[in-house]
């Protein structure tokens, strides 16, 4: 009988330690120094909720910021995943919280916006609902074949082949940035693209290096290692400049196509009502993590490019993103 | 043979004591990770990416594939132990797992795991060394329609798993695919069935389903039955091994699964259900007998776990050559390759050789750990079936909580995990079997993106499917494997089949 209450003991010990390490995001408190609370800020860990699950490009993105956002503000910052409804699960989540400056988010576009403009969802928030922080990384979108396709060298050989022809895609999800850009075209040049849906990048990849889709719409650092490894052309950049990590390939209005970017962005915000000048402890700790030489080499490393802007900037940006898919509310029935 | 040179240099790399201490190390913590229902591979090597930060790159790698394979191997533990299966590779397991477990054999089942694990997982090891960058290339090949045909033939094995009665087995089927209907439509993006809940839009997880479906109603159920009943007295635990006669029908069904998990893994995009669901309906169909499947046939848990782990060994190259993730796991897996520098891609064999082949090296030894580790350990776990069940109870219970509750931080998980609980209870009562439901459910939403992104893909023409060799081939032979075996159910009207018992 002992016996197996140890063992039920021990089993007992495990999970709560794994679940220790799992999760231990709310309660580490760290000593006030002599000072009231309120007073300092912060004086407690403060939470980064990630909308997207531990291990993907996002949560790495943010695990790796936030170690140097936590030297410039001295306190623990942990990120809790909460992944799901393309995002909206951890926004909903965050926009639930006390605006007291302990709860942040990683904010993404388009989902962000797509998750309140549509129609249908029907949500009463939007970008009046954040106190922006900071954006962090910019990753533009990219059109690629496959290296052994014949019929397209140029950007310019995929648009006049699609006027004519239904063309297939690559999409990372509807009313996703890849499916925006494609709608973008469709509607501004008249050509046929279709977008194949599918769960994420590496899928898109798989299928364009297969042959089965015949365009290739991802991100720069989607696609860094097949550029450099020759193993897809690239064709262009959906951007308003080159891309560091691309340098030799063009961007779309180089080659004649003006009028179509596209680019996915990640930054942080809270909710709406944080003091001003909590606001402004964390943005300029942000801002200095951000601007991190060594940050910004390994993410880099990892194909994405550091874009530092700051809240008005951001919202600048977010505006205009928010403006670009109005334009194609048609094609999407909104 | 240059190649065998450098599998050697890996080797003397890997051995090192320093990195066969991160080594089991990882192996260990990813066995414990496994062993709770719901922190399974993925969670556990993201959790613990971290802490591999301060590692030398290889070192780092080590650990994390150790914990990979480690928690696969705690997944299967569970599945036998209490018929919860942490992870969907290990679902299989539970069909024939847990009734030898019923019969005291928990001890063969785990043994025989390991062994078909280790022997799996080195088989995946020789293919990856000899044939990995040749092969690589031929599974692009497999796009969507391929991948339909792939997703269609596992549904049509499925009727060889319905129970009992082909109508309740249908009614299960049906029930599957409508949970997998829950959440954004990929390819429109429309809501369906959330009814305007954020927390349902991206459906419903499989731990939720899998923990409370099996888990929780084996539960409700034991403690009906216990409580009522006197409790009945612990079957005795036989030895690690299988008996006599066993051996060879065994070591058949690990080689067909080591070849079988092998070929799998290298199509990207494949998850581990698809190899093991393969694995136990061919083991199925050329047993002797296959009436004992269901009821603790050793094949069943062989067969299913070799082929897990040669998936996970396959699914290695197409990462190594091609830097494509082929399952959650391994993304995570080349995530921490890029942390630590190193871009997964057709020429990291040319550029970083004593890497790669270190890493290689490793995961023999880790296997090899996994299996040291295991035999004796098997029968330590199996002593948990002996365990009074009120004390288990009350510990399994907060392990479904703990577990469901870690998977997403959120207690919205929580609730649904219970009420597959009751459901699960409540088929159980009307011999509905649960089987197709769960795997209708895991192979139901491949089936449906698949299926739209190949239309899209022929321009809506549905015969696309046969213009395609590969496709057409897999679809053909489904759909004539399906008119044999329903043809004289229908005729007869009720199919009785003799089967997987839950």
């Amino acid at each position: 009988m002992l016996n197996f209450n140890k063992i039920g003991l021990g089993i007992l010990f495990i999970v709560f330690l794994l679940v220790g390490c799992s999760s231990a995001q709310d309660g580490e408190k760290v000593p006030v120094s002599g000072e009231a609370s309120g007073e300092s800020y912060p004086n407690k860990a403060i939470k980064v909720i990630v909308s997207y699950s531990a291990g993907g490009s996002s949560d790495i993105g943010a695990r790796t910021l936030m170690t140097y956002v936590e030297k410039e503000l001295g306190v623990p910052v942990v990120v809790e995943n909460k992944p799901g409804a393309g995002g909206w699960v951890g926004w909903e989540q965050l926009l639930g919280e006390e605006p007291d400056g302990y709860t942040i988010a990683l904010i993404n576009t388009p989902n962000l916006m797509t998750g309140y403009m549509d129609p249908a969802i029907n949500r009463s928030q939007n970008l009046e609902s954040f106190d922006l922080i900071a954006n962090h990384i910019t990753d533009p979108g990219v059109i690629a074949v496959n290296k052994d396709d014949d019929r397209f060298n140029s950007v310019e050989d995929v648009i006049e082949y699609a006027k004519s022809n239904p063309t297939t895609t690559t999409s990372t999800g509807v009313v996703g940035d890849d499916h925006i850009a494609s709608l973008k075209l469709n509607n501004k040049f008249n050509t046929q693209f279709n977008a194949v849906h599918n769960g994420g990048a590496g899928e898109s990849i798989t299928a364009v290096l297969g042959g089965h889709v015949d365009v290739l719409f991802a991100n720069v650092g989607d696609v860094t290692t097949l550029y450099n490894d020759k193993e897809i052309k690239v064709l262009a950049v959906m951007d308003d400049k080159r891309s560091e990590l691309l340098p030799d390939v063009p961007t779309l209005a180089e080659e004649g196509y003006e009028g179509v970017v596209s680019w996915s962005s990640r930054g942080y915000a809270a909710p709406k009502g944080v003091d001003a000048e909590k606001l402004e402890v964390l943005r300029n700790a942000f801002e200095k993590a951000i601007k991190n030489v060594e940050q910004a080499k390994i993410m880099n490393e990892t194909g994405l490019t550091v874009n530092y802007l700051n809240h008005a900037e951001y919202l600048e940006a977010l505006k205009m993103e928010e403006e670009g898919i109005k334009e194609i509310k048609d094609l999407l029935n909104w | 043979m240059e190649t065998f040179q450098f599998l050697i240099n890996g080797f003397g790399e890997a051995l090192t004591w320093t990195n066969l201490f991160y080594c089991f190390v990882g192996v260990s913590f990813g066995m414990f990770i496994g062993v709770l229902p719901g922190l399974g591979p993925t969670a556990g090597t993201a959790i613990l990416l971290p802490l591999t930060f301060s590692l030398e790159p290889i070192s780092a790698i080590i650990m994390l594939s150790g914990i990979y394979y480690g928690s696969m191997y705690g997944g299967t533990i569970t599945s036998v132990l209490i018929n919860t299966p942490g992870e969907a590779a290990s679902l299989v397991t539970c069909f024939d797992g847990h009734p030898l477990a019923k019969q005291g054999r928990a001890g063969v089942a785990l043994g025989v795991s390991a062994i078909g694990s280790f022997i799996g997982g080195c088989v995946a090891i020789l293919g990856l060394v000899l044939l990995g960058p040749t092969l690589s290339k031929f599974a692009l090949n497999f796009g969507p329609p391929e991948f339909f045909a792939l997703v269609f033939m596992g549904m049509s094995l499925l009727i060889g798993l319905m129970g009992k009665s082909l109508i309740k087995g249908l009614i299960a089927a049906l029930f599957g695919l409508m949970i997998a209907f829950i959440g954004i439509d990929q390819s429109t993006g429309i809501m369906r069935f959330t009814f305007g809940q954020t927390n349902l839009a991206s459906g419903i997880d499989f731990i939720c389903v899998a923990m409370g479906l099996y888990g929780l109603s084996e539960l409700f159920i034991s403690a009906e039955e216990r409580m009522s009943k006197k409790a009945e007295k612990p079957a005795k635990i036989d030895s690690l091994f299988p008996r006599k006669g066993e051996w060879r029908p065994t070591l058949n069904s690990i080689g067909r699964g080591s070849v079988l998990g092998f070929l799998i893994g290298l199509i990207p995009g494949t998850n581990s259900v698809i190899p093991t669901v393969l694995s136990y309906s061919l083991e199925k169909k050329v047993a002797k007998d296959p009436s004992r499947f269901g009821k603790g046939a050793l094949e069943g848990v062989a067969g299913p776990e070799t082929a897990n782990n040669a998936y996970s060994g396959g699914a290695l190259i197409p990462l190594f050559t091609l830097g494509i993730p082929s399952s959650p796991t391994i993304a995570v897996l080349l995530g921490a390759l890029i942390m630590h520098g190193l871009t997964p891609g057709p020429t990291l064999f040319q550029k970083e050789p004593d890497f790669v082949w270190a890493i290689i090296a490793s995961l023999f030894i880790g296997n090899a750990i996994l299996l040291i580790l295991n035999l004796p350990l098997a029968n330590v776990w199996a002593k948990i079936t002996m365990v009074p069940f009120k004390v288990l109870f009350p510990v399994i219970i907060m392990i479904i909580i703990v577990g469901t509750y870690s998977l997403n931080n959120s207690l919205y998980d929580v609730g649904i995990m219970f009420i597959f609980g009751i459901i699960g209870y409540l088929l159980k009562k009307v011999d509905i079997p649960l089987a197709p439901i769960i795997l209708a459910f895991v192979l139901g939403k491949i089936l449906e993106s698949t299926l739209i992104q190949s239309l899209t893909i022929f321009n809506g023409n549905i015969l696309g499917f046969f213009t395609r060799p590969i496709s057409g081939t897999i679809l053909t032979i489904s759909i004539i494997a399906i008119i044999i075996t329903a043809l004289p159910a229908f005729k007869r009207r009720n199919l009785v089949n003799e089967d997987v018992e839950m």
